[in-house]
């Protein structure tokens, strides 16, 4: 307590303030959470606060989900395999080698980011789907016989959410590969060991604190993925916890409490993995951020160079044009036929995606909320994470803990605990945008306190205790000195939380009101009760509509993070 | 007089482990003062204590005369409004400003008008010999150029007490030598009470009026460079700093040590009376031929060269003798073949008993 | 020909044309506030363009807005809705769409928190309209245009809940990949054997579903379930992923295949076949009423009285395809009358809805979301 007290008289106000935004942002993760804990608990009337009844039936009757739960391990895990392993192929080839036109391959390498799992589910049922699947008609073109692929198989769920839930592998893994010293590689190749010996021997044991720590992250998101697992595992009949609990949530009664003990379950998985890779993280962060700025050199792979320039665009090519052409051609078909030569083309879905009156406002509230949340929420978050990373408050280690929550517990739960706890509330905020706002600060928490933890932690804390030797006051400090410093970085989280909100369903699904539609939903919506060539014709407009704000939204960014380089 | 730096029973905790215990000392003004020690010595965090920039247990701090602070009266003034001024081991350059903007920061800050800003900005690039770069991104520069404008930078607004944490030690050997100089050089221009940090004795040695040896969290010496290394207070203070001898053995009755093997030393007078070792500079050591005569108070032993390794400003010889080898560095003009046997001779001054 | 049965899980009531009078008190008694208009249309309602109404219209535009919560697709209610909004352009229009369970649980959850934001409410499952006016949650408005409609289409009293329309059931298949005289011919010929991996149905949050699990289980018994987990049929939420399934190819036949579906789907030129089973087409009714505490009841009642007159029945009959329950409407494009058809639906709603935990578990299994 003496301890805090000195540092916040050398804050001052700012301090209280800060003391205040942290304590705010933790009530918002855990006033929910109460609120799932007391459901997983409650055995009288589903939904009611508080409980009328209580027992741990709930989490009893979870021996008869156990199949399901098996099924997200497997699933899970697969997906986690192939998006580490897509991830690390990839990062060492545009990272490590000299293949031509890296540059723009990297940034390529973002689209499946932005494409959207929900999306990218959608095109893949198109593509793969068994029988009409517009690969499996090519392989019957062709003289297969069967199908080629089965997207609704476990292994097309798992493949699915590698490649668009798993771009994350990727980003964390060829930051962990630039800031490798190559020196060690090349005494490595010094002493004579091959190019791939130098790969496997000491490139990958290197990185390995990253690839981990990669690895336990994108197992965590896939263990609570939802997109994919609704739109490709319900026609396989292949029920993953995140469906179960959609599923059990849509009848009434609901199975509030099943859903609730399901995802709290999943919360222990998520935990003991989040806990890893956070030990993993603090040692690995340790040797890479102390490290001189290296200037990675990259490997000379020769000829070779052909062959990975043609994976890197191999991966392009299943993760962003097959889906996308596959989406336009089903888009313009008047109904999806077993043979694609019998197709009649029209522009008639564009036309009723845009005049039925649904999509517009959504496709409006959406942007609203990606601006304001990432507006809000940068610098909110970067405050926290200032307190979190930077200071010395008491306890700092336990707040972090909570604001990483929601990320422990798959965005289905947290969202009907959002719904609860916001319901529950005498402030009329229920049907809103206000609480989907709120909603995505709470979920987008995690992600924001990381994405900014990474780029606060590149700044080397000297660089700002200079400032107040100098004699600036902290707020000083932080406009001419830390602000600055950050903004490339902040700009980066600004895009990632505008895109995130852009795409959000889990939460959204259950929060949104008859005037506060957003657009994943609707989409969600259209698919399940509009035509597939209906919903392709939205995916398309929405595809559009992100891939059209990122590229504004970067070319101001570019503007605005470039003035200071100069 | 007033002490320009004063600390008393600092205390630096963290959680469990106690970073500095106990430690007190008094820096007058214009004195250049050098923490040195290895790492982990709590050198840095006392530095921190006195800049602001670390909150200690317990303990007070002044700044001429002023309590900065005092966990007694629970006082902290915060680090901006100490007065003085730091350069870090990281240089801490802003990559996002120029050279001139990074050395005005101070001066822009205390509300300067922008023409003596500029004036005091040329001079003291001038000084660290960076006139030219002004307009230079920060980003930039070499380490020595980043090392001059860190430099430039803390000086600029003429602060009273400039602290250096570990300045030079990511700098090259030759550079770090010429650096060493100039700093020198600046700070007694300027007459400003300076704390310097360094784990290089070598250069505390160079650079300092005084010396406060620490280990462990404590002060193990105090005192001007000849002190240190003539007469090294403690044992880990003749290992740690320059190069020593350490011949273990006990006191005989008649005050003359008697070292293991049976060689007898005369000791310095004032050593500790039950001290178990000596402690012998290998420079003080001086190699004899085995007919050579030899002044009467001077200590003499037998001894056999081992080997000889030529540095350059000297030779370093290992000679066996009695209680097992010691280390002789000679001016490279002295040659002595390996395997030669020679007198070992030194001062009884030099033969502190520890 | 069908009777209601209301009442309490311990004490049966069954009304018969005697027991109104005591259904009155009964119902009366149970709302939280006395029915304010009664049972009985307003003195003299106003002739509006092809209805007329006892809404105040200029309270009704005054609040400007109306709220719908349907199971419907979202084409069908934006489009129904548009018509509205088209009438009367000062009232405009917002939608939930959620499939009947999913959209009374959505009901349920905001009543209990006092959250009110829905005027019109249309279920397809029984079971909910009458849990739900048991609790009070149906404000009653006897709109002019319920005399379009047989007494045993509506609530007792008058003015709770009216059948606006009827939602039938079948199978269907792509006659592409089935021959026509390969296709099933009954509800029994769809436990063939070679229907396993290829057959879809509907979710068990789907009222249709449940009425037919209903209707069948009377016929055939549980044994018929276990056969039909055999073949596998996948659950889907909406018809339009079932016919959208078939038509691609991806299942060759619909069970619990919705007749507008079909209707539909023929229209666009899809290849699609029904088949009305022997047993009979299984049926739910599509249920429309106000919701007490709306927050725009005066254009909530107009809606009322335009949806449930001739034209409005019309202009949803056509955008849904379905028969409407009003006796002067005619049957969907290309639709058969409603009285041509023989359908199968509970006679005693009470034993429906004290189902429901049966057949979800069954239904779970059938599907393999279990």
């Amino acid at each position: 307590m003496r301890a805090l007290s000195l540092r916040l008289r050398g804050i001052g106000i700012p301090g209280l303030l800060m003391l205040l935004v942290v304590l705010l942002c933790a009530a918002l993760v855990v006033y929910p959470v109460v609120f799932i804990v007391a459901e997983s608990l409650n055995v009288g009337e589903p939904g009611v606060f508080p409980p009328e009844a209580i027992s741990l039936a709930n989490y009893a009757g979870m021996r008869r989900d156990l199949d399901v739960l098996v099924n997200t391990l497997l699933v899970a895990f697969g997906a986690t395999v192939m998006a580490v392993v897509i991830g690390f192929v990839l990062a060492w080839i545009l990272t490590r080698t000299n293949i031509p036109g890296h540059g723009r391959l990297e940034r390529l390498m973002e689209l499946p980011y932005y494409m959207t799992p929900l999306v990218g589910a959608m095109a893949w049922a198109v593509l793969a789907a068994p029988k009409n699947g517009l690969l499996n008609q090519l392989w019957h073109v062709l003289g297969g016989g069967g199908d080629l692929f089965n997207i609704y198989a476990p292994l097309g769920i798992a493949w699915v959410m590698a490649l668009f839930e798993g771009t994350v592998a990727f980003v964390m893994i060829s930051a962990a590969m630039k800031s490798m010293d190559p020196s060690l590689e090349e005494s490595s190749r010094v002493f004579g060991a091959g190019k791939l010996r130098t790969a496997l021997r000491i490139t990958l044991p290197l990185v390995a604190p990253g690839v981990l720590s990669a690895t336990v992250f994108v197992f965590a998101e896939m263990l609570g993925a939802f997109a994919a697992a609704f739109v490709l595992g319900i026609p396989g009949r292949y029920y993953v916890v995140t469906t179960a609990i959609w599923e059990s949530t849509q009848s009434f009664p609901p199975e509030y409490g099943r859903a609730a003990a399901l995802g709290l379950s999943l919360f222990v998985a998520m935990v003991v993995t989040l806990t890893i890779s956070k030990l993993i993280m603090r040692r690995g962060a340790y040797a890479t951020i102390t490290g001189k700025a290296f200037r990675p050199r990259p490997v000379d792979v020769g000829r070779a160079r052909w062959l990975l320039v043609a994976v890197a665009w191999f991966y392009i090519l299943v993760a962003v044009i097959l889906p996308l052409a596959a989406l336009l051609l089903t888009s313009f078909q008047k109904f999806a036929t077993v043979d694609l030569s019998e197709s009649i083309f029209t522009i008639a879905n564009y036309v009723t995606a845009l005049s039925t009156g649904t999509l517009g406002p959504a496709f409006l509230n959406s942007l609203i909320l990606g601006l304001s949340v990432a507006s809000i929420g940068v610098p909110v978050i970067g405050i926290l994470t200032w307190i979190v990373y930077r200071s010395d408050l008491p306890g700092r280690g336990l707040v972090e803990y909570v604001l990483m929550f929601p990320q422990a517990v798959p965005r289905v739960v947290f969202g009907l605990g959002l719904l609860w706890a916001w319901i529950n509330i005498p402030i009329p905020i229920y049907g809103t945008l206000w609480l989907l706002g709120i909603a995505y600060f709470t979920v987008f928490l995690p992600l924001g306190l990381r994405t900014m933890a990474g780029v606060v932690l590149q700044v080397d804390r000297s660089l700002e205790e200079c400032a107040r030797v100098c004699g600036a006051s902290w707020l000083r400090q932080m406009r001419t000195i830390s602000l600055p410093l950050l903004r490339p970085g902040l700009a980066a989280a600004w895009l990632l939380i505008f895109i995130a909100s852009v795409r959000e369903l889990g939460a959204s699904i259950f929060l949104m009101g008859p005037r506060s539609k957003v657009v994943s939903p609707a989409i969600i919506n259209a698919w399940l009760t509009s035509s597939s060539e209906l919903s392709a014709a939205m995916a398309v407009i929405l595809t559009a509509t992100v891939f059209a704000a990122v590229v504004v939204l970067f070319g101001v960014a570019r503007r605005f993070t470039g003035t200071q380089q100069a | 007089m007033t002490p320009r730096i004063e600390v008393n029973d600092l205390v630096i905790r963290y959680g469990e482990v106690v970073a500095v215990s106990g430690v007190s000392f008094a820096i007058q003004p214009g004195e250049l003062v050098t923490l040195l020690g290895p790492s982990g010595c709590g050198k840095t965090s006392t530095l921190r204590a006195i800049a602001g920039l670390e909150d200690p247990s317990s303990g007070t701090i002044r700044l001429g005369g002023e309590t900065v602070f005092s966990s007694a009266e629970r006082r902290n003034v915060p680090t901006e409004k100490r007065h003085l001024s730091m350069v870090f081991q990281s240089y801490a350059i802003w990559p996002h400003m120029t050279v001139a903007e990074n050395v005005a920061y101070g001066l822009t800050l205390r509300k300067l008008p922008r023409a003596e800003v500029e004036q005091t900005v040329r001079r003291v690039l001038d000084m660290v010999r960076m006139d030219g770069y002004a307009d230079r991104s920060a980003s930039k520069l070499s380490g020595g150029q980043q090392q001059r404008v860190a430099v430039a930078r803390a000086i600029a607004f003429s602060p009273t007490v400039l602290l250096f944490d570990e300045p030079l030690s990511n700098l090259d050997a030759k550079l770090r030598t010429e650096m060493r100089v100039e700093i020198r050089e600046l700070q007694r221009q300027l007459d400003v009470t300076s704390v310097y940090v360094t784990h290089d004795q070598e250069e505390a040695l160079a650079i300092s009026d005084r010396i406060i040896v620490m280990d462990h969290g404590r002060i193990e010496q105090i005192g001007t460079p000849e002190t240190i290394y003539n007469r090294p207070g403690s044992l880990f203070v003749a290992d740690f700093v320059g190069a020593a001898n350490l011949i273990p053995g006990r006191l005989a009755a008649d005050g003359v040590f008697e070292a293991t093997g049976g060689v007898r030393l005369a000791v310095a007078e004032g050593g500790k009376q039950d001290g178990t070792t000596v402690a012998l500079r290998s420079s003080y050591v001086e190699l004899r031929p085995e007919s050579a005569a030899v002044p009467d108070r001077m200590n003499v032993a037998a001894g056999m060269i081992h080997r000889r390794m030529f540095h350059g400003d000297f030779i370093q010889y290992v000679v066996d003798w009695p209680p097992g080898q010691l280390i002789v560095r000679r001016p490279p003009t002295e040659m002595i073949d390996e395997g030669a046997s020679v007198r070992i001779v030194c001062a009884p001054e030099h033969c502190v008993l520890l | 020909m069908t009777r209601f049965v209301f009442g309490r899980t311990a004490v049966l009531v069954v009304f018969g044309r005697t027991a109104v009078l005591a259904a009155c008190l009964m119902l009366g008694g149970m709302l939280a506030r006395p029915a304010q208009a009664g049972d009985a249309v307003c003195a003299s309602p106003r002739q509006m363009d092809g209805f007329r109404t006892c809404a105040d219209v200029a309270k009704a535009e005054a609040e400007g807005s109306l709220v719908l919560y349907s199971p419907d697709p979202e084409e069908g209610s934006a489009k129904l809705l548009e018509a509205f909004h088209k009438a009367f352009p000062k009232i405009s229009t917002n939608f939930i769409r959620l499939q009947t369970g999913a959209l009374y649980q959505k009901l349920m959850t905001e009543r209990r928190a006092k959250a009110f934001q829905v005027d019109v409410l249309q279920l397809t499952d029984m079971g909910y309209v009458l849990d739900f006016q048991k609790r009070g949650g149906y404000m009653q408005y006897v709109s002019p245009e319920m005399d379009g409609f047989k007494p045993d289409n509506m609530s007792t009293p008058k003015g709770y809940w009216t059948w606006s329309s009827y939602i039938i059931a079948g199978l269907a298949y792509n006659p592409k990949l089935v021959k026509p005289e390969d296709a099933p011919k009954s509800w029994k010929d769809a436990l063939e054997p070679r229907w396993k991996g290829v057959m879809n149905a509907k979710t068990a949050t789907s009222g249709l579903q449940h009425v037919t699990w209903y209707e069948l289980r009377k016929l055939y018994g549980d044994a018929y379930f276990d056969k039909l987990a055999a073949l596998q049929p996948r659950a889907f939420d909406s018809y339009v992923q079932q016919f959208d399934r078939m038509i691609s190819g991806q299942d060759t036949i619909a069970f619990t295949a919705q007749y507008s579906a079909y209707l539909l789907a023929k229209a666009k030129g899809a290849p699609v076949e029904f088949v009305f089973p022997t047993e009979g087409l299984t049926a739910t009714p599509g249920v429309i009423g106000l919701v007490a505490e709306a927050p725009h009841p005066n254009a909530a009642q107009l809606f009322m009285d335009w949806f449930l007159s001739r034209t409005g029945q019309i202009a949803y009959d056509t955008i849904m395809s379905l028969n409407s329950p009003r006796a002067d409407a005619p049957p969907p494009p290309g639709g058969k009358p409603i009285e041509h058809v023989k359908l199968l639906y509970p006679s005693d709603w009470q034993d429906f809805l004290q189902s429901r935990p049966a057949f979800a578990q069954s239904w779970a299994t059938v599907t393999g979301t279990r």
